[in-house]
């Protein structure tokens, strides 16, 4: 029997909250977020009982957030030499990079949490579709979820944290907003259609409208599943160069 | 039981093992000698499967490092080379991690790490962050976490680089205390350390081993012969060929292995003596007739630098 998971995801959570980088995005985050609907979109007087508006900054926020939350992943065990130090206790590949994303996921539940408040103290100022914010909430995870797959892929080629950010958030830069293409060019429709479903951007644009749709709840769920698939053969590529 | 048979490995263009075979027995303690760039790491980086072979292949306690690494990875504890550390946890979260890591819970978990605490005596530091605690702490934390689980086969690299001579002579004593029970391969540079602490020696030179046997016959094999500096002045001449030519003829001297030039016809020669023939009387008499004067002449002991000029030079396995 191969280590359990735990142990991973415990020691990822330690080293976030032992080190400032979890309190820093989840301030930043909650910051920004909260300017954003109050002052930028002046929620209350637009007059409407929605936090759609709030959800729809997610998406960029999180270009910047995620490979935050990432940077770290590889490429600090790589910098430190503790990778040979993981790699060499009994843990198969898959479990080291399930670890590290539940990890991540982790503190994204946290964070997601943590803006609770606003809905639930807002909710006295009108009537909220509950509904709806579950939707809202579900696409946080799901856009959240995947950002971190990716960014963990991205963090284990890069031998330190600011290169595996600066990676990140131009993969996740390109990755949401490939579906404005075709606000700057005249495309055909298939491509169109090719460069909004590339998007993951475009596919949370459903969720934040308070609608589950599975082809976008598929959709991200193969993005996540995919770039752990080849999280986990990257590391097992990196034994034999 | 390791058992590396015709191993290799490139990185690139480089090739930083080539065709290594050796057999280590059940508690055998085998030392890695070898400058650095020899391909010691990249051995044991191997063994622990923590990179795979180009060529070759090795088993570890009956396990094959291809399809059987999570065995391996069980029975087996190691220390890499430089200590690396998670830096933002403490000394206790470490090691928590690393026994929950090789499925300790509850109250073994707890004798366990409590074991570990006093045996590499990090009693002072356990609540601290790794990044503001001592080299040497640094070093035992690390070597703790190799050794918590009571692995069959300890792996370790440069165990002892980075620490002061006190804690140098501990750590070689909590190997040498552990050696007892366990199969251990250690990698180092430091000769004396092999002296300390092996048994049994395999030497390394540009990935290829050059020698190996236990420390005694190796050592034995190296002090048979005296190691002589010598320097003169050749008055008569420029020129360093005649004074080698007639030298290497005196009766008990085995090889001039080093002849270097200095200012004001100062010749200096590094010569490998016979140790039952009176070689140095010999020279004396040498350029005393021929009018050469001696500056100085200088018994040396064999430096493991010594060894690797002789050993790269002769090329090859030349003992065992």
């Amino acid at each position: 029997m191969p280590a359990s998971i735990r142990p991973i995801v415990q020691k990822e959570l330690k080293s976030y909250f032992n080190s400032p980088i979890a309190y820093i995005v989840i301030v930043t985050f909650l910051m920004f977020s909260s300017i954003w609907l109050f002052y930028l979109q002046q929620f209350f007087v637009m007059n409407v009982a929605s936090m759609r508006v709030f959800f729809s900054i997610i998406p960029i926020v999180f270009i910047i957030i995620m490979p935050a939350i990432t940077m770290r992943g590889w490429a600090e065990e790589k910098k430190l030499g503790t990778m040979e130090v993981l790699i060499t206790l009994p843990y198969r590949e898959s479990t080291l990079v399930i670890g590290k994303f539940l990890a991540g996921f982790c503190l994204l539940l946290i964070m997601s949490l943590l803006t609770l408040p606003l809905p639930l103290l807002l909710s006295r100022f009108g009537n909220f579709d509950w509904g709806e914010i579950l939707s809202q909430y579900l696409g946080v995870l799901l856009i959240g979820a995947a950002g971190i797959s990716i960014g963990l892929f991205v963090s284990s080629f890069a031998t330190n944290q600011i290169s595996a950010f600066l990676l990140s958030f131009f993969v996740l830069l390109i990755f949401t907003l490939i579906s404005r293409v075709s606000f700057i060019f005249i495309l055909p429709p298939w491509a169109a259609g090719f460069f909004n479903y590339l998007s993951l951007g475009f596919h949370f644009s459903s969720f934040q409208k308070g609608l589950i749709d599975t082809r976008d709840l598929f959709y991200y769920l193969i993005v996540i599943g995919l770039f752990i698939y080849m999280n986990i053969k990257a590391l097992i590529f990196m034994k034999w160069s | 039981m390791i058992e590396v048979d015709k191993l290799g490995k490139h990185y690139g263009s480089l090739e930083a093992v080539r065709n290594v075979s050796f057999e280590i027995d059940d508690g055998e303690v085998v030392g890695l000698l070898g400058p650095n760039g020899a391909g010691k790491t990249t051995i044991l980086r191997i063994l622990t499967c923590y990179i795979f072979p180009s060529y070759g292949t090795a088993r570890v306690n009956g396990y094959d490092i291809f399809d059987q690494a999570l065995e391996i990875k069980k029975s087996v504890g190691y220390l890499p080379e430089n200590a690396p550390l998670y830096t933002d946890l403490n000394v206790m979260e470490y090691l928590d991690f690393i026994a929950e890591s090789r499925s300790l819970t509850g109250n073994t978990k707890s004798e366990r790490i409590e074991w570990i605490i006093e045996e590499c005596e990090l009693n002072d530091v356990v609540y601290r962050s790794i990044d503001k605690i001592s080299r040497g702490f640094r070093q035992r934390t690390a070597l703790a976490q190799a050794i918590i689980h009571n692995p069959e086969i300890l792996i370790l690299d440069e165990p002892t680089t980075g620490l002061d001579p006190n804690q140098i002579i501990e750590i070689r004593e909590l190997i040498k205390r552990l050696g007892k029970k366990k199969t251990v391969i250690l990698s180092t540079h430091i000769l004396q350390e092999v002296e300390a602490t092996c048994r049994r020696v395999l030497i390394l030179n540009e990935g290829e081993i050059v020698a190996r046997g236990t420390s005694e016959e190796i050592w034995r094999e190296m002090k048979g012969e005296t190691i002589l500096s010598l320097t003169l002045i050749a008055a008569s001449s420029q020129d360093k060929l005649p004074v080698t030519d007639s030298l290497s003829g005196l009766e008990g001297i085995k090889e001039i292995i080093e002849t270097s030039k200095l200012a004001k016809n100062r010749l200096a020669l590094k010569l490998s003596l016979d140790p039952e023939a009176d070689a140095e009387e010999a020279i004396f008499d040498w350029a005393v007739e021929r009018g050469y004067k001696i500056i100085s002449m200088i018994p040396k002991a064999f430096s493991l630098e010594d060894i690797f000029i002789k050993l790269t030079r002769e090329g090859g396995e030349n003992a065992g």
